[in-house]
């Protein structure tokens, strides 16, 4: 997903902290079978393109942020100057976060989708729970 | 070739269809009876703000029913159903035949019962046809007042306000958004409205609307009258059901009545099925019988209905009561049991950022929460798919409880950490990945 402006807020990938900041990770769209978003969108307004990705289509989407209460995962967004629902949309197949990334922390590769971050985060919140409780 | 018969083209109609035809790419008979051409009430209020067009609101076009070889009998209202007989009585008279068929003939608005609420410039906002009244009535410096200050009303709050009105809500009980958050929430949208230049009366009991020199006059148990152009009753919905009342479909007794159905949303009438305000589901979380008249049960129902109708054998999990408004950019939303009075409680609040969230736990699972927040603030759009995504799964949530009891707005790193994800990846409604909401090619090709 582009908007055309360099803009992080905007990004469709959220970066969470682990560990006091000293380790991160990416999260974003799965992609899931379902496409809560699109089943709730009321005007047909998010379909699936040709890289099997769940899009957007702007002149369909009225802004009424169903798809965003429906998304389980939260990562539907909502751009506020448009008035648009946006999300992840593989770049038609290419995604631009993949080759920007300085560190290949972010790949694109094909498969099934899969939860990519539990165990990392499950793993980098033990201690922070344990000292919390002590 | 099986008939199948769909009453009503609202969201669980046009779902259910849809459906139908991604099962069996077009080989069955589809008959649609519907008092009104398919629109989606959902995106009326953006008509009423003039950011869409009339013809952006239709969900289905004569030419696309054609092309899903679909029979339609619009403009026509059900009567009467023999459920013996399986057939469906119409209000010209004819009658159509079925094999199995879907009661999805949804709601109406409803008005208080006070001298002047048909009088003329007094609206509901519900129909197409009452949107385009609202319109013709609602000019620039106009005086609007708003009868509940409920979901409805103010999903038409921001068109209102964008239409050059100037607006008052009143409201019977102590404070706004009376059923959808809770009075601490209520608060802080009550600030934030009256900052965006909106009069809220509440704790107003309307007693009568008179006209009086072309405009309208609203008198009040107590309190001084209001003198408005128009006046837009948004007072709560009655299901349309009185039209089955000699059926013999099981209807539930008590205040919120509905369609009783199984877990197949099939009626008492295995043949008969129920789907979005008039059939009482199962609730997702409590797994109670409940009328969820909202747009996402109606889709969720109809197409479970759809591919029951199709042939195939499956179960409805339930569904998950949500709303989300949002107000001169405030966004408000609350998910599953927010009102459940014997849930354990966290709440948080950031008044200088007019931000509210509330997390309900029974054990350690979310069972409910609220949110509300500045809509530019992007943390509250991904946090209300997130609390959503802990409600729908139920995740194991007691590692967390105390983290989240410190900060209730600190829910990310428990959605991820307790593998959601995960849980989620696995859920489809139909028990296969969802389709593109367009045309399959096997109805095209066929």
């Amino acid at each position: 997903m582009q908007t055309g402006t360099f803009q992080p807020a905007k990004s469709v990938i959220r970066v969470s902290p682990f560990e006091g900041y000293t380790s991160y990770a990416p999260y974003t769209c799965t992609q899931c079978a379902e496409g809560w978003c699109m089943t709730a969108c009321p005007v047909g307004a998010i379909q699936i393109n040709a890289a099997g990705a769940k899009d957007v289509l702007d002149d369909k989407c009225v802004g009424c942020k169903l798809c965003t209460i429906a998304c389980p995962y939260g990562t539907m967004f909502f751009d506020s100057d448009s008035y648009k629902a946006y999300k992840c949309n593989l770049c038609g197949g290419a995604p631009a976060c993949a080759e920007a990334c300085p560190t290949q922390a972010i790949t694109f590769e094909e498969g099934p989708t899969r939860d990519w971050l539990g165990d990392f985060a499950a793993q980098r919140t033990v201690h922070v729970l344990a000292r919390e409780i002590a | 070739m099986a008939r199948h018969l769909i009453i009503g083209g609202g969201t669980a109609g046009l779902n259910a269809i849809r459906t139908i035809r991604e099962e069996d790419g077009g080989g069955s008979e589809i008959t649609l009876v519907s008092m009104e051409r398919p629109y989606s009430r959902m995106v009326l209020p953006y008509y009423l703000g003039e950011t869409i067009s009339e013809s952006h609101v239709f969900t289905a076009t004569p030419a696309s029913l054609a092309a899903w070889k679909v029979k339609t009998l619009i403009g026509r209202k059900a009567t009467a159903l023999n459920v013996k007989a399986n057939t469906l009585t119409l209000d010209d008279g004819s009658a159509v035949e079925y094999d199995d068929c879907l009661i999805a003939t949804g709601s109406r608005a409803a008005k208080p019962p006070i001298p002047g609420a048909d009088g003329p410039g007094v609206h509901s906002f519900w129909t197409l046809d009452e949107a385009r009244k609202v319109i013709a009535d609602v000019t620039p410096g106009s005086r609007v007042v708003m009868v509940g200050a409920g979901f409805i009303s103010f999903t038409i709050l921001n068109a209102i306000l964008a239409r050059g009105a100037k607006l008052t809500i009143v409201e019977v009980a102590p404070r706004i958004l009376p059923r959808m958050v809770d009075d601490a929430c209520a608060a802080i949208v009550d600030r934030w409205l009256r900052r965006h230049g909106v009069e809220i009366r509440a704790g107003a009991t309307l007693t009568k609307v008179e006209e009086i020199k072309g405009k309208r006059k609203l008198s009040f148990k107590s309190g001084a009258p209001i003198v408005a152009d128009a006046v837009i009753m948004a007072t709560g919905i009655r299901t349309n059901l009185e039209w089955l009342k000699d059926s013999g479909l099981e209807m539930a007794q008590d205040g919120q009545g509905g369609i009783v159905v199984d877990d197949h949303l099939r009626s008492s009438v295995k043949n008969v099925y129920a789907a979005g305000d008039v059939a009482r589901g199962k609730n997702l979380v409590t797994g109670a019988a409940e009328v969820h008249a909202i747009e996402p049960t109606a889709q969720e129902h109809g197409r479970v209905v759809g591919a029951n109708m199709a042939g195939r054998d499956l179960a409805y999990r339930g569904s998950l009561l949500m709303n989300i408004v949002e107000v001169c950019h405030l966004d408000v939303a609350s998910f599953g049991g927010w009102d459940d009075k014997g849930a354990e409680v966290f709440t948080g609040v950031r008044p200088e950022r007019s931000q509210y969230r509330k997390l309900l736990f029974r054990g350690g699972r979310l069972t409910g929460a609220m949110i509300c927040g500045p809509a530019e603030d992007i943390w509250t759009t991904n946090d209300v798919g997130i609390l959503k995504g802990l409600v729908q799964t139920g995740s194991d949530l007691s590692a967390w409880k105390a983290h989240l009891a410190r900060d209730p707005f600190d829910v990310k790193p428990a959605f991820m950490a307790t593998r959601t994800t995960a849980a989620l990846l696995p859920q489809t409604i139909l028990g296969r990945p969802s389709h593109s909401p367009s045309l399959p090619q096997s109805v095209a090709t066929r």
